[in-house]
């Protein structure tokens, strides 16, 4: 290939995934293409050509990228683009409809010096929506030139064409930010001597945001001296400005882009704020955010998962199915062809690969499970989990986390070992400890979830009193952690995705891939912790561990059968939950006691997988520490539920 | 595939388009897919979804 050393003019296409490039890129080079890896890199980059007025010019499709600070490969790659090619010019594409939210990568090309050209693409639909963009306006306003297109018919290639071949760079005056923050990106403006394809201001901010390719970048460009000054200076500011500098950033060039479209955009159609977006706002309003929470928790975790699915579904499958149609005929079957003893334990005894195992996990876990998949994918799919993170941001703050924390905790309640590794995201250390800590103390994992809230649905102030009294643990453990572990909260901020109505197709893969992947994951873990139990049982040493914990248990008023539940529990959490329900069969328990043995599991060690998690992600001293006092805590904190109860009568 | 917590187009080389079970993340088996920029845990397209992308292609071609 001879790409290297084409002369060509070079035309980048830029811009969010999906906003049309490809279609852009195909519409300008037709079929004379390339698609080879970036240099270097895995990620794919398509070339063309296309004439323009008999000029060739050389078309790079850029992957997706979301702003000029990369994250991913693909950015990384599309970022490399800009950095390297030098381009004659840099085609943005956007989405009309959502111009608000891509105009500040339009900020930020132009801030880098780039010689921009902006498509406002799919202005059919935007003006289907009641949209009229003056585009004559933005162009002056950006100081660049601005196309409206519907790229899929070709409407606005000509005019491109034409910005194209006829694109004269122009020094564009730079967009002010706040005084201070203006100070601060000047001083470091001075201090930048080398030769970059980005503008020096740009070059400064990214070294704010501690991008590690510029610094590279400017580690190799710069004199020594010059390198060490502007280190030194980069260290100070961001050391100053830790809380919220990438907050103040990104709300500065928030404020640009509504001056710059200021008049820009009109609605014509609906007057009204749209009903999605009043709920929205409804749903991060701590007064009426908290409320609409509550019904979520009741309709969608009571009602249906508890309810529907630990109630109908279990009853149908484990009561119905499994009690009158499977186990019968398999365990006649074994009766009248395993004469040895120990064998028919292993299949069919009372910790059984069979009876336990595939029972728990098909009959037992799998629908709680899976309706608690449904409501999930389905809140998911609406997009409000973003908005819950928003809403409890304030409370969190409260405990020493940032709101980005909210994002692991909020995972943890899907499974707590992936949000174990999610706190590596948080940016302090203390701050990841302490996730660690609540997320294996006070956040049931889904399975957990699921199987306690069956567990209690059949007494709805049991079942309030696990929640309250979860919360208490959460909230005491979060602020104590707060008082004792050093440090601030930085400043959380995300960009809130659209509120919309689910899709039935969404909803139906995503619930099926995880009741897929939970069972695969579960079933041969839930046979491995049957066959240990039973070798246990076998020898002897379930009854030993059994003994040494029946004090504990006994100190908490349970009886010594709820033992096993709490050795099920560190195989897996809802293994542990799973045999308390069975205990609840039996009638071997009291409301109270269910109480008690429901929180102390749920605050009781996490399972193998997340300790192994913690292991990894905090080391083996963190990691055992948090082991001691997560069991101290648990044991303690049954023991005063216990008492509570006992003492207010208020299960009795 | 499309991130289920932000929303963001996860790059397609992380997991889910080479059939691998999982982002990588970890030491696998978990079949989740971590979006690089939120980190929420997407569910990794199990059969089904590569059963109901073979029947599409099936039906294109």
């Amino acid at each position: 290939m001879s790409e290297q050393q084409d002369t060509s003019p070079k035309v980048v296409l830029v811009g969010n995934p999906n906003v049309g490039k490809s279609v852009l890129f195909n519409a300008l080079t037709g079929a004379y293409t390339t698609v080879s890896n970036y240099p270097g890199t895995s990620v794919e980059v398509s070339r063309g050509y296309c004439s323009i007025k008999e000029k060739r010019y050389e078309i790079l499709d850029t992957p997706g990228m979301y702003s000029m600070m990369p994250i991913t490969e693909e950015e990384r790659v599309a970022r490399k683009i800009l950095l390297t090619e030098a381009p004659h010019a840099v085609v943005h594409v956007i989405d009309a409809r959502n111009i608000e939210r891509m105009l500040p990568m339009t900020l930020q090309l132009i801030e880098a010096g780039l010689p921009v050209v902006l498509v406002v693409n799919i202005l059919d639909e935007a003006e289907r929506l009641g949209m009229q963009i003056n585009l004559k306006l933005l162009e002056k306003n950006l100081g660049v030139p601005v196309l409206g297109a519907v790229m899929k018919r070709k409407q606005g290639l000509d005019e491109l064409l034409q910005a194209i071949a006829a694109y004269a760079t122009v020094p564009h005056k730079p967009f002010s930010y706040v005084v201070d923050l203006e100070d601060d990106i000047n001083r470091l403006v001075r201090l930048i001597h080398g030769q970059y394809r980005l503008s020096r201001r740009a070059t400064s901010i990214l070294l704010l945001q501690k991008d590690e390719d510029i610094e590279q970048l400017v580690a190799k460009n710069e004199r020594y001296e010059d390198y060490q000054c502007l280190t030194q200076d980069v260290r100070e500011i961001t050391f100053r400005r830790r809380a919220d500098l990438h907050l103040q950033i990104s709300l500065e060039r928030r404020k640009v882009c509504k001056r710059m479209l200021d008049g820009v955009v009109t609605q014509t159609v609906k007057e009204e704020e749209p009903l999605s977006e009043r709920l929205s706002k409804l749903m991060m309003n701590p007064w009426t955010g908290a409320p609409i929470l509550l019904l979520v928790v009741y309709l969608g975790l009571y009602k249906f998962v508890g309810g529907f699915g630990a109630g109908t579904m279990v009853d149908f499958l484990e009561g119905n199915i499994f009690e009158n149609y499977i186990n019968p005929p398999v365990v006649a079957l074994a009766e009248k062809h395993l004469t040895a003893n120990w064998l028919y334990e292993l299949l069919v005894g009372e910790y059984g690969v069979w009876t336990l195992g595939v029972r728990y996990a098909v009959a037992l876990v799998l629908p709680i499970v899976g309706a608690f998949f449904l409501m999930f994918s389905l809140l998911e799919d609406t997009g409000y989990f973003p908005r819950l993170a928003l809403l409890v941001d304030r409370l969190f703050k409260r405990i020493g986390m940032s709101g980005r924390a909210v994002i692991p905790i909020v995972l943890g309640f899907g499974c707590d070992t992936m949000a174990t590794l999610v706190t590596r995201t948080l940016e302090t250390k203390r701050e990841r400890i302490i996730a660690t800590i609540l997320l294996a103390l006070a956040i049931p994992c889904s399975a957990q979830l699921g199987v306690i809230l069956g567990l209690l649905s059949a007494a709805p102030l049991a079942l309030a009193v696990w929640m309250v009294f979860l919360t208490l643990i959460f909230l005491l453990i979060g602020f104590l952690s707060a008082r004792l572990l050093p440090g601030e909260s930085p400043v959380f901020y995300m960009e809130i995705p659209p509120l919309r109505l689910p899709q039935f197709r969404n909803v139906a893969i995503k619930t099926l891939r995880r009741m897929q992947s939970y069972f695969l994951e579960i079933l041969p873990l839930f046979l491995v912790a049957s066959v240990i139990l039973w070798a246990g049982k076998m020898t002897g040493v379930l009854q030993m561990f059994v003994s040494a914990m029946a004090p504990a248990v006994g100190a908490i008023g349970l009886p010594a059968e709820a033992t096993t539940a709490f050795v099920f529990g560190f195989f897996r959490r809802d293994f542990g939950a799973a045999g308390l329900y069975d205990l609840q069969m039996s009638g071997a328990l009291s409301v109270t006691q269910l109480t008690v043995a429901a929180a102390t599991l749920t605050l009781f060690v996490p399972c193998v997988a997340q300790f192994l998690m913690m292991l990894k992600e905090r080391g083996i001293k963190t990691a055992l520490g948090i082991l001691v006092f997560v069991t101290l805590m648990a044991f303690s904190s049954g023991w005063l539920l216990n008492k509570f109860l006992l003492v207010t009568g208020l299960l009795a | 595939m499309i991130c289920g917590f932000c929303h963001k187009e996860i790059p397609e080389n992380i997991g889910a388009a080479d059939g691998e079970k999982s982002c990588g993340a970890c030491l696998g088996g978990c079949r989740k897919i971590h979006c690089p920029y939120c980190g929420y845990a997407n569910p990794a397209p199990g059969f089904l979804s590569r059963l109901l992308k073979k029947e599409k292609g099936k039906d294109n071609g």
